[in-house]
């Protein structure tokens, strides 16, 4: 949070200036996750044959991006807070990593039960072994991407001198969005020997 | 703290935020395995799905979080008035999620040309996303502005409650107005 005085942050309030603050930046944003949604073309045979996997898409990609989301804005407090060393022997960040993997596990597990029975309802269902397989690949690959990149921005933000709230959920999550697409894509194709 | 405890409490306090993401996220899964039916009609149409969901994020998530720290600060009122701040603020989300629609309309559009696919005409992409994306922005601004009023003056946190807010809503909300946008450019011989 910035700590502006009342007039100055009234200039920063104005609706010119948001706009010609973030507009560049979606534009640049827009074209990066343009490349998952042309993965996301090419998987159209793929999803049509097995019609689960495109009810599972929307939320793997989210909870891959609240997951470097959470992650990222605990590790920007910190940093904030001045207690983030970004040394290896801070137990504290490996509690922080070890959290965020174990939610991973626990969600992606839910996933596929939730997609599952889902299936079932619809009539589309995939065998659960094989779903709860995918989601936890593919999961947990994600949220292993989700820690690094948030590791990656909080740090080059640090460095840069830039407050890490302002940009590091944008890229971690639209990295996430790119990579979560490719990687669910991949893993499920092989699965699926399709 | 001790890293152990850091550890529970960390997966104690995201874990229900997560589920509710989680649950949105299926609800829009369910109305994307619906869109696959119109894709034929409008080739190329699945490119433009994860960017129009994303802008979604980024565009509410940047207004969440300057309510949530306009409310911390003390420079808004929790309450709907003709504040000139709220208003900049509002106005601001709304033409930056109209205009990068048509930004999407018109890249996809670009891409698809690029990539020599198959692709539906540029007014078809372009109607579909103004559509969807006015029909978005009006439900997920003022459902940011009830739920962030709502739960500040209920004692919550509203940087805890910006982001499932956002995912939740502009997952399900974007899916079903993008699904609405279709139907309805569809019989649009």
């Amino acid at each position: 949070m910035s700590i502006l005085s009342t007039d100055r942050s009234l200039g920063s309030w104005s609706a010119r200036s948001i706009v010609s603050t973030m507009f560049p930046l979606l534009i640049v944003l827009s074209v990066i996750v343009l490349a998952a949604g042309i993965t996301l073309d090419r998987a159209e045979a793929l999803l049509e044959e097995y019609r689960v996997l495109a009810i599972m898409v929307p939320t793997m990609v989210g909870l891959g991006g609240n997951l470097g989301a959470i992650l990222s804005s605990r590790l920007s407090s910190r940093l904030h807070l001045g207690v983030a060393t970004f040394d290896v022997r801070d137990t504290g960040l490996w509690a922080n990593i070890a959290a965020i993997l174990a939610l991973a596990v626990t969600v992606f597990t839910v996933l596929a039960i939730g997609s599952y029975l889902l299936g079932l309802a619809l009539g589309v269902g995939v065998a659960l072994p094989t779903l709860l397989f995918i989601a936890l690949v593919s999961g947990i690959s994600i949220a292993v991407i989700a820690i690094v990149c948030s590791f990656g921005a909080t740090y080059a933000s640090y460095r840069l001198g830039v407050d890490p709230d302002d940009l590091t959920i944008p890229i971690v999550t639209n990295v996430v969005d790119v990579f979560g697409m490719l990687i669910f894509v991949g893993v499920s194709w092989v699965v699926l020997g399709f | 703290m001790s890293a152990r405890e850091e550890f529970v409490s960390i997966y104690r306090e995201t874990l229900p935020v997560l589920l509710i993401a989680l649950g949105g996220g299926l609800v829009s899964g369910v109305i994307l395995e619906n869109l696959l039916e119109s894709v034929e009609r409008f080739p190329g149409l699945l490119v433009m799905v994860p960017v129009f969901l994303a802008t979604r994020g980024n565009v509410y998530g940047a207004l969440g979080g300057r309510l949530a720290s306009g409310l911390h600060q003390g420079l808004i009122e929790p309450r709907f008035s003709w504040d000139e701040r709220l208003v900049n603020a509002v106005v601001a989300s709304f033409v930056n999620g109209i205009g990068i629609s048509v930004v999407i309309a018109v890249l996809t559009r670009l891409a698809l040309a690029v990539l020599g696919w198959e692709s539906a005409a540029l007014w078809e992409f372009l109607a579909i996303m103004l559509i969807s994306g006015v029909l978005t922005s009006t439900v997920l601004i003022f459902g940011l502005l009830l739920v962030l009023f709502g739960g500040y003056k209920a004692g919550y946190d509203p940087d805890n409650l910006v982001g499932p807010i956002v995912t939740t809503l502009g997952d399900i909300f974007g899916m079903l107005f993008l699904v609405f946008a279709v139907t309805l450019v569809g019989v649009i011989p």
